[in-house]
C-alpha cells in the first residue's frame, strides 16, 4: 500500500524576488506598519528639518543653517536650561532610584511588617500626575505660602523657611518620589522572581545578611535597576509640568520650559523650539536605545524560574525602621500633598494656613459645574475633553496595540520586524519633543486646533505602552491556540473574535485603564498642541495655575487626582497585583 | 496505485528562508488507515503536517484528499485551514482556557451553525469515547495532562473530519501514561475509523500504533512501509540505525544471486568474510554498502558452526535473565549481541560469532 518511495527530485528554486514578496501577511503588515510608520516617523522627520531652518529677525523668512544650534550651546538663557535639565535628571534619577530599590527590597525581600498594605501605595504616585504633586508641594513647601513652613513657624517659632521648593532641589525632590515607583515596578518584579537558593547559598559560605544583600542581591537585580533608572532619566528630562510650576517661575528654566515658550506664546519660534527638542530627543532615544538593546536582554539572566517563594530576610527590630521608611514614603509622596491640596482648595485666598472658619466649596463650583456662566472655562473644557481624550485614545491604540502586536508575534512577513522597531521608537522621545514635531508638521493641516491633533499625539506617543501589554501575554499565550480553531473549521476572523482576543481581554483592560490613566493627566503632548477650546484637565490646571489662583488650581487638581485614584482601583481590580512589574 | 489512496501528497516541497524543510516528498494513504510519520527532530515532520492542515502553504507539490485538491501549488489552488474539514491535536494540546471543556469540544460544532440539541448530543459522544464524560463541567486549567489530550482528541474528532492529524501528541506526558495513551488512541482511531497521519520521533510508538510507517530525514523519506517491515527489513543504514538497535558496518557486494539474496563481504583488521545475506533494492554486485544485524539475530558461541567464521573476544556480558547482552570485539568491531543465557559467556572469552543468514541485510549506505 506504500506508494513511491524513491521521490524524483523536484527542482524548485528557494522563493526569491518580489512576486514571491506578495504574500498576505506581507501586504497586510506593510500597510498597518505604513500607517505607524508614518504617524511616527513624520513628526520625527519633520522636527530634524525644521530645527535647521533659521528664522530672520523679523520673523517672516527662514534660511537653511545652524544657528538654532549655536543659540543653544552658545545663547546664555537656553544653554543654562540645559544645564539645569542635565542637573535634575540627573538628581532625580539618583533619588528615584535610591527610594525604589530600597522600597523595592524591603516589599520583596524582608519581614516589614504591613507591606502587603503598604504596596498599594508605594505605586499610586505611579497613576496620579506629578503635575499636580509639584503643585501640592509648592503650598506645602515654598517659602511664603507653604503650609509646612508656617506650621514651624508658629509651632516652634521659627522665623526662615524651613523649606523650599522653588529651586532645582524643589524640581529633583518631587520627581525623584513621583519618578520612585518606576524603579520599584522594575526591580521588585526581579526580586520576587530570583532563586531563593542564590542567597542562600552567599548565606551558607558565612556571608552576613548586609553582606548578601550588596554582594549578591542587588548585583542580580542590576540590569533592573540600570532599566529604572534609566527610565527615570528619560522622563525626567522630558517632564515639563514640575519644573515648570516649582522653579521655572522663579530663574531656573530647563529644555522643556524653554520649549514650551517657543511653541507658544508672543516670542513663539518653532524652529528653535525644534531644535531644542532634538537635543532632548537625541540624548532620550539614546539612552533608550542602550536600555533596550544591552540592559533589558541581560535582566532574563538573573531569574531563574518562576513560582520561588523566597525566604524572606528577618529584619529583627530593624523592621520597625524599615516600616517607618516606608510610611514616609507614602506620607511625603501621597498623602501630605492630597490632604495639603484638599485644604488649600476650601479656601478662597490661600495665605498658607489653614483658616477654619472661612472653609467654602465655592472653587469646586468654579471648576466643575460647566453648566454654570460663572464657571471657568479653561477648567470645565478641560475636564470633558480629557475624558472624550482618554476614552478615544485609549480605545484607538488599544486596537492599534492588538492589531501590531499580533503582526509582530503571529505573523512572520517582513513588516513584523519594521513594526517592533516602529514601536519601541515613540517610547524613547519625550512627550514635548514629540509634540513639537507634530505640531510643526500639522500647524498648516485642518486638524490643527481640533481635538484630533491632541488624539493624534496621545495615540502616537503612548500606543507602544499598550502595545508591551499585549505582546506579554502574546508571547505567553501559545499560536497553536489559535490554529486549532482554524483546524476547528473558523475563519481567520472568527478565531480573532472568539479565541486570540477573549485570551488577550485581561491584557487588553489592563493596557486601557493604564492607557486612559496617562490620557487623564496628561500634560507635556496637550500644553503644546492645545488651543483655546481644546483644553485638557491638565491644560486646565495650568491654566489656573497661570491666571486665576492657587486655591482654585487645587480644587481642579483633587478632582483629577480622584479620578486617578477611582481608575487605580479598577485597575488593580481587573489587573491584579503583578500587572505592572517589569 | 495512488487513485486508491484517500490522502495522495505529491511532490511537496516548502522552504524557509533558503532552506528546503521538506524536500519533495510524495506519499498516500488509503482511507481509514494509521499512517505515522517518524524521524529526528528538525526532519520536517511537523512542517509536512502543516502543509497538509494548511496552516503552511508549500512552496511547491500538490496534496489530494479523496477528490478534492486541496492544495496544488501549479494550479494556484491552497484552500484555507478551516476549509479544509481536518482535525488537528496538537503538542501542547491546545485547549481553550476560557472556555470549559464541553465548550471547547463544541466549539466545531458551533462554527458549523449545527442546531444546540445535535451539539449537545455529539458532544456527549465525544466525551463518552474518549472518557471525560464526568468532566464536562471543568475548566481547561482544572486538567491533568492526559485529560487535556483527551479532550483536544474529542475537540478534534467531534466535526467528523476527513482526516485526523497529530503532532507529537504524547511527547508532553510522562512515560506510563504515554504507554497508556499509545494504545488508547489507536483504539480511539480504530472505532471510528478514521484516517490518520501522526507524528513522532519516538519508534516504539510508531511500531506500536501504525498500519504504515514514513521515516524521514533532513526533509525526504528515507522509506516506506509497515511495522514489521520497517523493522525487520530497512532499505538503508539512517534507517536501521534509527529504528531499534543494529549491528552495522561497511561492506562490499560481492555477488547477487538473485531474489533478493546475496553475498556482502566486511573487513577488519585484515580480516574479511563473506556472509549470505538479503540484499536490499537497488544493490548490485560491486556495490559498497552496509550490514545491518539486529543483536537478536546474532548469536556467540564457544564452538564454531557452520558457515562463515567470525572469531572474537567477548568484553562484555551482562546477565538479562532471558538472554545475555555481549560485546565481540572483532578487529575494530563491537557486534552486539543477544546470546543464549545457557551460554554463560564471561569476558576475555574467545568466541564465534554467527548470523543468522535470514535476518542479515546488506543495505544502502
Ligand atoms: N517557522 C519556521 N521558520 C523557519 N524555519 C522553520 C520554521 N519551522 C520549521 N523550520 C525549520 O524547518 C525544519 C523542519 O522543521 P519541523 O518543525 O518540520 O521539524 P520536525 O520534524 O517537526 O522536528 P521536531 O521533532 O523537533 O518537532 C527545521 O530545520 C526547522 O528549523
Ligand atoms: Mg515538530
Amino acid at each position: 500500500m506504500a506508494t513511491d518511495t524513491a521521490a524524483p527530485q523536484i527542482d524548485v528554486a528557494p522563493p526569491r524576488g518580489w512576486r514571491t514578496w506578495f504574500t498576505q501577511e506581507n501586504i497586510i503588515t506593510t500597510i498597518v506598519g505604513l500607517i505607524v510608520a508614518v504617524a511616527v516617523i513624520v513628526p520625527l522627520v519633520a522636527l530634524v528639518i525644521n530645527s535647521f531652518l533659521v528664522l530672520d529677525d523679523l520673523g517672516f523668512d527662514t534660511e537653511w543653517g545652524l544657528q538654532n544650534y549655536r543659540d543653544i550651546f552658545q545663547g546664555r538663557v537656553i544653554k543654562k536650561a540645559l544645564i539645569n535639565t542635565a542637573i535634575i535628571s540627573t538628581g532625580c534619577t539618583i533619588l528615584a532610584t535610591l527610594l525604589g530599590v530600597s522600597l523595592a527590597w524591603i516589599n520583596a525581600r524582608t519581614n516589614c511588617p504591613f507591606r502587603e498594605q503598604l504596596e498599594p501605595f508605594n505605586l499610586i504616585p505611579f497613576f496620579l500626575s506629578p503635575f499636580v504633586g509639584a503643585i501640592a508641594w509648592h503650598n506645602l513647601a515654598s517659602p511664603k505660602v507653604g503650609l509646612l513652613n508656617n506650621m514651624a513657624k508658629s509651632a516652634f517659632g521659627i522665623d526662615f523657611p524651613l523649606f523650599n521648593v522653588n529651586n532645582l532641589w524643589g524640581v529633583i525632590w518631587v520627581t525623584g518620589i513621583f519618578f520612585a515607583p518606576l524603579v520599584y515596578l522594575f526591580v521588585v518584579g526581579s526580586l520576587r522572581r530570583m532563586d531563593p537558593s542564590l542567597e542562600d547559598s552567599a548565606r551558607t559560605t558565612g556571608a552576613g545578611l548586609l553582606r548578601t544583600t550588596f554582594t549578591i542581591t542587588l548585583p542580580l537585580v542590576t540590569p533592573a535597576i540600570l532599566s529604572g533608572a534609566i527610565i527615570v532619566f528619560v522622563t525626567t528630562a522630558g517632564e515639563f509640568g514640575v519644573p515648570f510650576k516649582l522653579s521655572a517661575p522663579f530663574g531656573w528654566e530647563t529644555l522643556t520650559t524653554q520649549i514650551f515658550t517657543k511653541a507658544v506664546g508672543d516670542d513663539a519660534n518653532h524652529y528653535l523650539g525644534a531644535a531644542m527638542s532634538m537635543v532632548v530627543g537625541v540624548v532620550t532615544a539614546f539612552f533608550i536605545w542602550i536600555q533596550h538593546r544591552i540592559i533589558a536582554p541581560r535582566s532574563y539572566t538573573t531569574v531563574t524560574g518562576k513560582g520561588f517563594r523566597p525566604n524572606l530576610i528577618d529584619l529583627g527590630g530593624w523592621k520597625w525602621l524599615a516600616f517607618a521608611y516606608n510610611v514616609f514614603y507614602v506620607c511625603v509622596a501621597v498623602v501630605l500633598p492630597i490632604i495639603c491640596l484638599f485644604f488649600v482648595s476650601l479656601h478662597k485666598i490661600w495665605s498658607g494656613r489653614i483658616i477654619w472658619s472661612e472653609l467654602t466649596f465655592w472653587n469646586y463650583q468654579k471648576v466643575l459645574f460647566f453648566w454654570w456662566p460663572e464657571s471657568i472655562d479653561a477648567a470645565t473644557n478641560g475636564i470633558i475633553n480629557s475624558f472624550i481624550l482618554a476614552f478615544g485614545g485609549a480605545s484607538i491604540a488599544m486596537v492599534v496595540a492588538i492589531i501590531v502586536s499580533y503582526m509582530i508575534h503571529r505573523t512572520k512577513g517582513y513588516g513584523a520586524r519594521v513594526l517592533d522597531f516602529l514601536s519601541v521608537i515613540p517610547i524613547g522621545f519625550p512627550g514635548i519633543v514629540l509634540a513639537m514635531g507634530v505640531l510643526v508638521t500639522y500647524i498648516k493641516t485642518p486638524i490643527y486646533a481640533t481635538l484630533w491633533i491632541l488624539l493624534l499625539g496621545y495615540i502616537t506617543r503612548f500606543f507602544p505602552y499598550g502595545q508591551r501589554n499585549i505582546s506579554s501575554i502574546m508571547m505567553a499565550v501559545s499560536e497553536e491556540l489559535d490554529q486549532s480553531s482554524r483546524m476547528a473549521g473558523a475563519t481567520w476572523l472568527t478565531t480573532l473574535r472568539r479565541i486570540t482576543i477573549p485570551l488577550l481581554k485581561p491584557g487588553i483592560f489592563a493596557g486601557w485603564i493604564l492607557l486612559f490613566v496617562i490620557f487623564l493627566r496628561e500634560l507635556s503632548i496637550s500644553i503644546i498642541l492645545y488651543s483655546a477650546g481644546t483644553e485638557t484637565l491638565s491644560v486646565g490646571v495650568y491654566y489656573l495655575s497661570n491666571f486665576e489662583n492657587e486655591p482654585m488650581t487645587s480644587a481642579l487638581s483633587i478632582a483629577q487626582t480622584v479620578a486617578l485614584l477611582i481608575c487605580v482601583v479598577i485597575f488593580r481590580k481587573v489587573a491584579g497585583k503583578e500587572a505592572l512589574t517589569a | 496505485m495512488s487513485e486508491n489512496n484517500y490522502l495522495q501528497v505529491d511532490h511537496l516541497v516548502k522552504y524557509f528562508g533558503d532552506d528546503r524543510a521538506v524536500d519533495g516528498i510524495s506519499f498516500g494513504i488509503p482511507e481509514g488507515k494509521f499512517l505515522t510519520l517518524l524521524g529526528p527532530s528538525g526532519c520536517g515532520k511537523t512542517t509536512t503536517l502543516m502543509c497538509i492542515a494548511g496552516l503552511h502553504k508549500p512552496d511547491a507539490g500538490e496534496i489530494r484528499i479523496g477528490a478534492d485538491p486541496v492544495t496544488s501549488i501549479e494550479n494556484r489552488i491552497n484552500t484555507a485551514p478551516e476549509k479544509r474539514n481536518i482535525g488537528m491535536v496538537f503538542q501542547s494540546y491546545a485547549i481553550w482556557p476560557h472556555m470549559d471543556v464541553s465548550q471547547n469540544v463544541a466549539y466545531p460544532l458551533e462554527i458549523r451553525n449545527m442546531a444546540q440539541s445535535e451539539i449537545d448530543d455529539r458532544v456527549a459522544e465525544a466525551l463518552e469515547i474518549v472518557g471525560l464524560t464526568d468532566m464536562a463541567d471543568k475548566n481547561a486549567t482544572q486538567l491533568s495532562g492526559g485529560q487535556q489530550q483527551r479532550a483536544a482528541l474529542a475537540r478534534a474528532m467531534v466535526f467528523r473530519p476527513r482526516l485526523l492529524l497529530f503532532d507529537e501528541p504524547l511527547s508532553n506526558l510522562d512515560l506510563k501514561l504515554r504507554e497508556q495513551m499509545r494504545v488508547e488512541l489507536k483504539r480511539i482511531q480504530h472505532e471510528i475509523g478514521i484516517t490518520s497521519i501522526y507524528v513522532t520521533h519516538d519508534q516504539a510508538e510508531a511500531l506500536v500504533m501504525s498500519d504504515e510507517i514514513i521515516v524521514m530525514s533532513k526533509g525526504h523519506i528515507e522509506q516506506t512501509g509497515g511495522p514489521h517491515s520497517i523493522y525487520a527489513r530497512p532499505v538503508n543504514k539512517f534507517v536501521s540505525d534509527f529504528i531499534g538497535v543494529a549491528n552495522l558496518t561497511e561492506g562490499r557486494i560481492v555477488s547477487n544471486g538473485g531474489g533478493g539474496s546475496g553475498t556482502i563481504e566486511i573487513s577488519q583488521g585484515g580480516e574479511s568474510v563473506q556472509l549470505p545475506c538479503l540484499l536490499a533494492d537497488g544493490l548490485a554486485e560491486g556495490d559498497d554498502a552496509f550490514l545491518s544485524v539486529r543483536p537478536e539475530n546474532v548469536d556467540a558461541s564457544r564452538q564454531p558452526k557452520d558457515g562463515p567464521r567470525i572469531e572474537g573476544e567477548v568484553i562484555q556480558s551482562v546477565f538479562l535473565g532471558n538472554c545475555l547482552d555481549c560485546r565481540v570485539k572483532w578487529g575494530e568491531f563491537e557486534w552486539k549481541v543477544l546470546a543464549h543465557s545457557r551460554e554463560r559467556l564471561r569476558v576475555g572469552e574467545k568466541v564465534y560469532v554467527r548470523l543468522d543468514p535470514d535476518h542479515t541485510l546488506a543495505v544502502r549506505p
